[in-house]
């Protein structure tokens, strides 16, 4: 579904190398974590795949489209939650889901359907018709969920989708994704904390300094984290 | 004191982003920019000139009637009254839509030092803009009169207190105009357009100012007389329009005597007076009209309902773009202002100041031409045009994503859909723009209908290359690193680069149809100037296409 092959990107003319090599092949249907310490890499990867930056090289393909050459297929199949979404805060939530549902041309039953549901779920069907600049971190957070899943996207991205979401919410995500699994859907997120990850995962990858130095399920990870003590580290230091 | 120094040290920095012009012209790129930027500035200088040389003749119509300090208080008048108008526009953004009042506030500082420090950067954008204006009054006047060394120590000294009673002035208005606007949810939009209201009636008053002193100066029978015994009676009548200007002027124009030195006395004294004034005001003023500027409203579930109806509504891609891009204008205020503020304004100002000053002139000159010439209906469609630029909307138009960019980069739009909509977002506000300059220009000279229509037809069809031109210098360097959208728009040097740009682009057009207009018939020249719109329409659209999928890929 999402394949990465040779991924590698330098911020600051190659001072920094924020993502090294990395190789990722993601089923359809699977859940998979992306796992990793602060300033891992997970971003910069999570960037290069939904066309907002651009590898040094390698190249990433969705569905076998390659995402930098036909970008527009790619982005319709693909939905991305970014980490500390930035929207038009002068804009009311309502215009804002329409304008989005307008971009990926959702047909009005889907939108209706959808938008129902969600904004139900999510509990912020009163507030959309307020300006967004009224909303916290996590109802925004939750507006862009919403808008995400409009499209019924065939990768759903996140970053760091759990931060700053109340344990409610941050349940109903999960079954989200588990739902959209069982539809033959994929996931791909990133998270920082190895509980959110062992739960929800069907496989893992842990990214650190940019490399991934593990891949595969919780229970090999573990075993292999026995034999390894640089692993054994990263798990200490990605449990809360 | 240290308090206020280390404000108006932040203040200076981040109004003017010292340090990160210092650091972008490190870069290669930002430099290239820069040079552009330059060479567009230097294309206006010719005109500065030409007007610079214009003053200087009208110094020697004044001095010929003996009147020579009338020329000198033209200059003052003019900086000054541009000083106050500004002045309201900057107070307003500086004083209550800036980005670091809402880090200020908590910190246990008195209003009136945010207030001192914000003004004292103030009068640093006042100089900027009130030099090129009234330096050359000053130096004409100087050389031309052989002045001595205290003429010019004394203009070190005005010059340097010129902005201050203006600049008063504004502030305190302002702050008066915002405590008591400060009310409901829809605070915006009433502040928005009582402003406008507002500075269309500041104009209108001072404008009504200048014909009852001009009346006022022709009454009576001993007016010649008093002509030739007061060499100061110009200034002394037309000078009630904005006394400060006529204290500056009495005091330049008798710097040799004491009345000279009590004039600039005078200047310096209320100048400093009037500020202490506006700081002890500010105490009980400034925090009353700011807080809870930024609260916007919010239902917290008792608002309306939505209906099915919202929840479904379909648009397509680029309708539901432009239709965005007006919801963002209309509900920013800055933009609002800016954008469609100025293309209502503008036109309505030039039709006011023909009227409201009783001079004829404009009229006249308007009656004068030919109308089967044509020359009016393209002026009109070249100012227009011209607004096409001046709104901002296309020089703006990416910047104004700011951090939000990311929706644009991640979602499936064609680029052409971005054009599209971007354009059209332009073209709707020009179209209000074309309105409000049909409905002036009809209190002056009577068109028929087929002229309005090819004129506002020729202005809309031009603005579509023009907004395309703003687009491309917008894309190529979108300042998209902002708290606040005060920064997209009025801090943004694509802004400039654009009217340089633009003055270019119609200036070329301009040229040609002059030179054609007697010799082509007048339907061709239409016809012409059609074939040309359209055709750089295309080329625009192309390159666009180009720049912003390649720049959408590679931004960061
Ligand atoms: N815009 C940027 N410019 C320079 N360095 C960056 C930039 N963004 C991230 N980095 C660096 O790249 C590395 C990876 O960052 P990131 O992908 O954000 O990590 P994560 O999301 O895993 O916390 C870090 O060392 C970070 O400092
Ligand atoms: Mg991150």
């Amino acid at each position: 579904m999402l394949k990465l092959k040779n991924i590698s990107k330098s911020y600051g003319k190659g001072t920094i190398k924020a993502v090294d090599d990395v190789s990722l092949d993601i089923r359809p249907g699977e859940i998979f974590g992306f796992l990793g310490p602060n300033g891992a890499g997970k971003t910069t990867t999570i960037k290069m795949v939904v066309g907002l930056l651009k590898p040094d090289t390698g190249t990433i393909s969705v569905n076998n489209i390659d995402v930098w050459e036909e970008p527009l297929k790619a982005k319709s199949i693909i939905s991305y939650v970014p980490d500390n979404p930035e929207v038009y805060d002068r804009l009311k939530g309502i215009e804002y889901l329409n304008f989005i549902g307008d971009m990926y041309g959702i047909p009005k039953e889907q939108r209706q359907r959808k938008l129902e549901h969600y904004l139900e779920l999510f509990n912020i069907k009163d507030a959309v018709g307020d300006l967004i600049a009224s909303y916290s971190h996590g109802m925004k957070q939750k507006l862009v969920l919403t808008s995400a899943l409009l499209n019924d996207p065939k990768l759903f991205i996140l970053d760091e989708p759990m931060v700053g979401l109340d344990p409610k919410s941050s349940f109903n995500l999960k079954e989200i994704m588990r739902n959209m699994c069982n539809e033959g859907k994929t996931v791909f997120f990133s998270t920082h904390v190895l509980e959110v990850a062992e739960k929800l995962c069907d496989r893992i990858a842990i990214i650190n300094n940019g490399k991934i130095i593990a891949l595969g399920t919780m229970e090999e990870l573990r075993s292999h984290a026995v034999e390894r003590k640089s692993l054994e580290n990263i798990f200490l230091e990605l449990t809360e | 004191m240290d308090k206020i120094i280390s404000l108006i040290k932040t203040d200076f920095n981040t109004t003017y982003g010292l340090s990160s012009i210092a650091y972008s012209f490190k870069s290669k790129k930002n430099r290239w920019q820069i040079i552009v930027f330059g060479l567009a500035m230097l294309s206006l200088i010719p005109t500065y000139f030409m007007i610079v040389k214009g003053l200087g003749s009208m110094y020697d119509v004044y001095s010929q009637i003996g009147q020579r300090s009338m020329f000198l208080l033209s200059g003052f008048l003019a900086s000054q009254i541009l000083i106050f108008v500004f002045g309201l526009l900057y107070v307003m953004s500086k004083y209550y839509f800036s980005n670091d009042m809402g880090h200020l506030v908590p910190l246990p500082i008195k209003p009136s030092y945010i207030i001192g420090s914000k003004f004292v950067t103030l009068m640093i954008s006042e100089y900027l803009t009130s030099l090129p204006i009234i330096l050359p009054f000053i130096i004409i006047y100087g050389l031309k009169g052989k002045e001595g060394v205290l003429y010019w120590i004394y203009s070190i000294l005005l010059i340097g207190f010129l902005p201050v009673i203006p600049l008063v002035l504004a502030s305190v208005l302002i702050m008066i105009f915002m405590k008591y606007t400060n009310i409901g949810a829809r605070k915006d939009l009433i502040r928005t357009i009582s402003a406008l209201i507002f500075i269309v009636g500041m104009i209108y008053f001072q404008l009504k100012m200048q014909t009852i002193a001009r009346k006022a100066l022709l009454e009576g029978e001993d007016f010649l007389i008093n002509l030739i015994s007061d060499s100061n009676l110009l200034v002394k009548k037309l000078g009630l329009i904005f006394p400060p200007s006529q204290w500056a002027t009495l005091s330049l124009a008798n710097y040799l005597n004491f009345g000279g030195f009590s004039n600039l006395l005078f200047f310096v004294l209320i100048g400093v007076i009037s500020f202490i004034i506006m700081i002890i005001l500010s105490e009980s003023l400034f925090f009353d009209g700011l807080i809870g500027n930024i609260e916007v409203s919010a239902s917290k579930g008792k608002g309306k309902k939505i209906d099915n109806k919202d929840l479904s509504r379909e648009t397509r891609p680029y309708w539901a773009l432009a239709k965005k891009e007006i919801i963002m204008i209309f509900k920013t205020p800055v933009y609002l202002l800016n954008a469609v503020g100025g293309v209502i304004m503008i036109p309505i100002i030039l039709v006011m100041s023909s009227v409201a000053s009783g001079d004829q002139s404009l009229k006249a000159a308007l009656e004068m031409m030919d109308p089967n010439s044509g020359l009016l209906l393209l002026a009109g469609a070249g100012f227009i045009v011209a607004i096409g630029m001046i709104n901002s909307i296309g020089t703006t138009t990416f910047s104004r994503e700011g951090k939000s960019l990311w929706i644009q980069r991640t979602l499936p739009i064609k680029v052409s859909d971005q054009i599209i909509g971007r354009v059209l977002s332009s073209m709707l506000i020009q179209t209000l723009g074309t309105v409000a300059f049909l409905a002036s220009i009809a209190f002056v000279v009577r068109l028929n209908v087929f002229d309005m229509v090819l004129m506002a037809f020729l202005g809309l069809l031009g603005s579509i290359p023009m907004t395309q031109l703003g687009m491309v210098i917008d894309i190529l360097r979108p300042m998209l690193e902002w708290d606040n959208p005060q920064k997209a728009m009025k801090q943004n040097l694509n802004v400039l680069i654009g009217m340089g740009v633009g003055t270019l682009f119609l200036g070329a057009i301009g040229f040609l149809t002059i030179k054609a207009i007697n010799k082509i018939d007048l339907y061709l020249i239409y016809i012409l100037l059609i074939g040309v719109f359209v055709l750089s329409t295309i080329i625009l659209f192309n390159i666009l296409e180009k720049l912003i999928k390649k720049q959408f890929e590679i931004l960061e």
